[in-house]
């Protein structure tokens, strides 16, 4: 701030300020001079400064000339550098063409020795000499060889000429050791057919080396497996294994060719390492044997065991079965099932085709086996020997020769004959339990839902056992089949026409009596048959959701076991399908609530009505005398408790657990039901509400100590009923309805209308009132 | 992905080379993958499609065509909701075994599936089976007709969103009638199937020869689909 502006901002209006602002502009002025001071002194030090740069600056000048002598130096360094490493690069291209000419020279000297060696060496059969020398001459690039010759044409030594006769060497040897190579083939000599398979690489002939050596090993084999093949029942019987004949030599025929790859395969590598597809193709050929090998076993498998005709006996069966059925919907509706038929002659045995069944999945196993070993095989040879980009190519390569292979196409047919007959065999043997069902008295459920589902079980894990995801996945859908159709319709069949009751009415009861004292027990028997086999089918289908879930539960932990390593796909599959035995336990379910509502209609419903008119005959119009000589005498509920205790006690040994729960659940709905029906019929006196809500409270509790199941829940609105019909006045009623108040007491299941409904049935309770409520 | 309404399992079935994979592809991924091996046994997709706001998941089993595999392609039938059967409309033989493949469907499948005919491979020029052909066939015998290509992706999404639009409707009715019998329900999704239309064949058929009693529930139910 200027000293004007400074002025100008002061009041100098009195004497005082004037003064003060005089004061002010003193100091201001010793502080500029204070400054002005300071400033003054610093002049020496810059003077020296700008002195000391005039100084430097000339030694700048020296250093400007040395830096450019120095940047001339180095560019002159630089330049000779160049010219010494283009002197370094033209020595190493003259080393290298030095070298070159030396391997040409060496090439050269060894093409010499090899002509004249070879030609010695053919002479005197020594193969391997010879061949070891054409391979020191295939090593030999062929094209600058030629040029060799061109180059060094007119000299003593013709180049062109040795080398013609190493050609032709090579020819000669590799017509020769093919040619030795099939005598020895002829003449059975292992050790020379070897020997010269080791030579065919040397040769450069190493596709024809393993097409021939594969052969000679696919003639063996065929031998050998056609004389086993032939005595394939007499070892079978010297084993003790005739049912499993076929299968064993299933299995003798697929060891032979893993054993072929496994023993070859280092020799392979040795020799034919640089061929990276040698082991592949001989994979291949061997494969190809092995189609043929295994066609010729199974044409006898199926001829022996009778497979066509088999197949052809079961086609004709189902057909037989579905078409009557067909023809017929009525039928099928009304429950029907096809029963094992006993007499019939051309009708297959299951049992006879038990031992084949098993056959069949041994074979099937020990080529999924088979095609898991070679697979492994390849794996380790391409990750050691075969360069990494061609890798995938191999073992894609066998995927498609595996995929294609007739062996791969045989199996599925012999798994399809499996699939048919596995199903025959258990629809038959599932019919058999059903019409071999026997019930022993003491026993809850009869013998078909324990042989059933062992058959299925059975079933299942043999299915498993052909180690095929796609075969399990048919039998479990086939197990589902099963049991949704003959299964449920057998269990259905006696809940459908119901449970046969004595005590519909009166004068059927007294019939029932007249002709069972007329006929002795026979009539009543028969009655009691039905009644059983009424309960233990409902015992039997409850049992058997029980089974379903222990099955399935069971079937997942053997599957994960079977196939550890499946693909996404896969798991979906099994899982699926697995999912079907839940569909059919739902199914079951659906058939025990069918049973109970038939005896909810047939026993429950008829035998309560009586019993609960009864409750009609004891008035709730007491005075305190009456009371007492109520409560001295039976009372309803007693009574009433007497007969459900001995209606629920002819079922409790009979039926199973939760049949049991379920029927007591049943009744103490209809006893709820009908009770308040009755109650809407009388009226009530203070007193008489009071007996009310005793017996409701007794019922309660004797329904809720028959089942470990909560009936609570079920007995709520007829105890709110009692609660109403039990007050002492209707202003009490607040008290309850409000839940606030009261929190212990369940919401209300009535609605405000019942609930001045049922108020109006205590004849001691005015109308106005009732009406005057606020709900 | 496990929150949807309504789940069904539909089967392809048909002869070998008639392109049921490729529909299936075609469907679930959107590709057309040309030189297709053929199918060993069964295959197994999932897509979830949305129709009418639920969320409907489709299990798609594609089966093999060849004959060695009958055995285990028709353990699938009696579960399947809707079975697609599938011909090449440019090759007379694969329309020939039609009636064998619909013997096999009545004598494993359940009697209400929902069946559909298929020509594929309409983007072929040397059609030797004509669309009226098929149409005639499938009206003959009680089922929905459509010609597709996987190949153009024609009529492909439609042949599977209207399945799920028709089981949804036969799921609505059959939960509607609740507690009425087995045989009403099964009159009823028949009859409703007729109110959809989109399927030409059926919907012609639905008034001159109802074979099924079509006749019941048709009226009163066709208001539930659409």
């Amino acid at each position: 701030m200027s000293v004007l502006e400074q002025l100008c901002a002061l009041d100098i209006g009195t004497n005082g300020e004037v003064d003060e602002a005089l004061q002010r502009i003193a100091e201001e002025e010793e502080k500029v001079n204070e400054k002005l001071e300071s400033l003054l002194a610093k002049q020496c030090q810059i003077e020296a400064k700008m002195s000391g740069i005039g100084r430097s600056l000339a030694l700048l000048h020296t250093v400007d000339s040395d830096s450019n002598k120095l940047n001339d130096q180095i560019v002159n360094t630089a330049q000779l550098a160049e010219s010494v490493s283009a002197k370094v690069r033209r020595l190493d291209l003259a080393r290298c063409r030095a070298s070159e000419c030396q391997q040409r020279v060496h090439d050269l000297i060894d093409l010499h020795l090899c002509s004249q060696g070879v030609v010695k060496a053919i002479s005197e059969e020594d193969y391997e000499k010879s061949a070891t020398h054409i391979a020191r001459f295939l090593a030999m690039d062929q094209q600058l060889l030629r040029r060799t010759a061109d180059d060094v044409q007119g000299s003593i030594t013709s180049v062109s000429d040795a080398v013609k006769t190493l050609e032709d060497a090579t020819e000669k040897t590799r017509v020769l050791i093919a040619k030795r190579f099939d005598e020895a083939v002829k003449a059975d000599d292992l050790a020379s057919v070897e020997r010269f398979f080791k030579i065919f690489p040397l040769v450069g002939c190493h596709r024809i080396g393993i097409e021939k050596f594969s052969v000679y090993i696919c003639q063996k084999l065929a031998n050998k497996a056609q004389k086993e093949l032939r005595n394939a029942q007499d070892i079978a019987k010297a084993e003790s294994r005739l049912q499993l004949a076929y299968a064993d030599r299933l299995t003798a025929i697929l060891e032979n060719f893993a054993r072929v790859v496994e023993v070859n395969q280092p020799i392979i590598e040795a020799f034919y390492g640089q061929a990276s597809s040698s082991l592949i193709d001989m994979v291949a050929i061997l494969q190809h044997e092995c189609d043929a090998e295994v066609k010729n076993l199974l044409m006898e498998f199926n001829k022996n065991r009778q497979i066509q005709y088999r197949s052809k006996q079961v086609n004709e069966s189902t057909q037989r079965s579905t078409g009557g059925n067909v023809g017929s919907n009525s039928i099928q509706a009304l429950g029907h099932y096809r029963k094992p038929s006993g007499g019939s002659v051309d009708k297959l045995n299951p049992k006879e085709i038990d031992a084949i069944i098993a056959e069949i999945t041994v074979m099937h196993a020990r080529v999924e086996l088979y095609f898991r070993f070679m697979r492994r095989r390849l794996q380790v040879h391409v990750e050691t020997c075969v360069p990494e980009k061609e890798q995938a190519d191999i073992l894609e390569r066998y995927e498609k020769i595996m995929k294609n292979s007739d062996l791969r196409r045989q199996m599925q047919e012999i798994l399809s004959t499996y699939l048919l007959l596995e199903r025959y065999f258990m629809e038959e043997s599932v019919l058999k339990a059903i019409g071999l069902d026997t019930f022993e008295s003491g026993q809850q459920c009869s013998s078909m839902v324990d042989d059933v589902f062992f058959i299925l079980r059975k079933s299942i894990r043999r299915a498993l056992t052909t180690q095929s995801i796609n075969g399990t996945c048919a039998v479990i859908n086939n197990v589902a089949a099963c049991l949704d159709g003959d299964f449920v319709s057998a269990l259905k069949a006696p809940l459908k026409s119901g449970y046969p009751s004595g005590y519909i009415d009166l004068a059927q009861a007294y019939n029932a009596i007249q002709t069972t004292l007329q006929q002795g027990k026979l009539h009543s028997s028969d009655a009691d048959r039905g009644r059983a086999n009424f309960l233990v089918q409902l015992n039997n289908a409850d049992v058997s959701t029980e089974y379903i879930e222990t099955l399935w539960q069971t079937m997942e932990q053997e599957i994960a076991g079977t196939f550890p390593q499946t693909t996404p796909v896969e798991r979906q599959l099994l899982d699926s399908c697995l999912t079907e035995l839940k569909a059919v336990r739902d199914a079951l379910k659906a058939t025990v609530d069918f049973g109970m509502q038939q005896l909810r209609s047939s026993v429950i419903k008829p035998r309560l009505n009586p019993w609960i008119n009864q409750f009609l005959n004891y008035s709730h119009n007491l005075n305190e005398e009456e009371l007492a000589a109520y409560e001295a005498g039976e009372t309803f509920v007693q009574f009433f408790i007497v007969q459900l205790d001995g209606l629920l006690n002819s079922f409790k040994n009979s039926l199973s657990p939760r049949n049991y729960d379920a029927l007591v659940s049943i009744l103490a709905t209809e006893v709820t039901m009908q009770l308040e029906r009755a109650i809407k019929k009388i009226t009530f006196n203070r007193l008489g509400g009071l007996v009310l809500d005793q017996e409701v409270r007794a019922l309660g509790s004797y329904l809720t100590g028959a089942t470990s199941w909560s009936v609570r829940d079920k007995m709520t609105r007829i105890s709110q009923i009692a609660t109403l019909l039990n007050l002492d006045k209707i202003s009490e009623l607040s008290e309850y309805w409000n839940p606030e108040n009261n929190k212990e007491m369940s919401s209300w299941h009535l609605t405000p209308n019942e609930v001045r409904t049922f108020l109006t049935l205590r004849n001691d309770f005015r109308i106005e009132d009732i009406k005057r409520l606020q709900l | 992905m496990e929150d949807y309404k309504f789940l069904f399992k539909i089967v392809l079935v048909g002869n070998a080379g008639v392109g049921k994979t490729c529909l299936v592809r075609r469907f679930t991924q959107g590709l057309f993958p040309p030189g297709q091996g053929a199918t060993i046994g069964v295959d197994f997709m999932i897509k979830t499609v949305e129709v009418e706001g639920e969320k409907i998941k489709l299990q798609i089993w594609d089966t093999a065509g060849q004959e060695r595999f009958r055995s285990i392609t028709q353990s699938y039938y009696r579960s399947a909701h809707a079975l697609i059967l599938v011909y090449d409309i440019s090759c007379q033989p694969t329309f020939d075994c039609l009636p064998d493949w619909l013997r096999e469907i009545q004598e494993y499948a359940n009697s209400k599936v929902l069946k559909i005919l298929v020509g594929n491979k309409t983007d072929r020029d040397d059609r030797e089976i004509p669309t009226q052909i098929g149409e005639e066939f499938a009206k003959q015998h009680d089922m929905y007709f459509l010609e597709t290509s996987a190949k153009e992706a024609e009529n492909v999404e439609r042949l599977f969103y209207e399945i799920a639009a028709e089981l949804i409707g036969q799921a609505r009715s059959k939960d509607g009638s609740g507690s009425a019998a087995a045989a009403a329900a099964q009159r009823q999704s028949e009859g409703s199937s007729i109110g959809l239309g989109s399927f030409s064949a059926k919907a012609a058929q639905s008034n001159c020869c109802g074979g099924l009693a079509s006749g019941g529930g048709s009226g009163s139910n066709s208001s539930q689909v659409g």
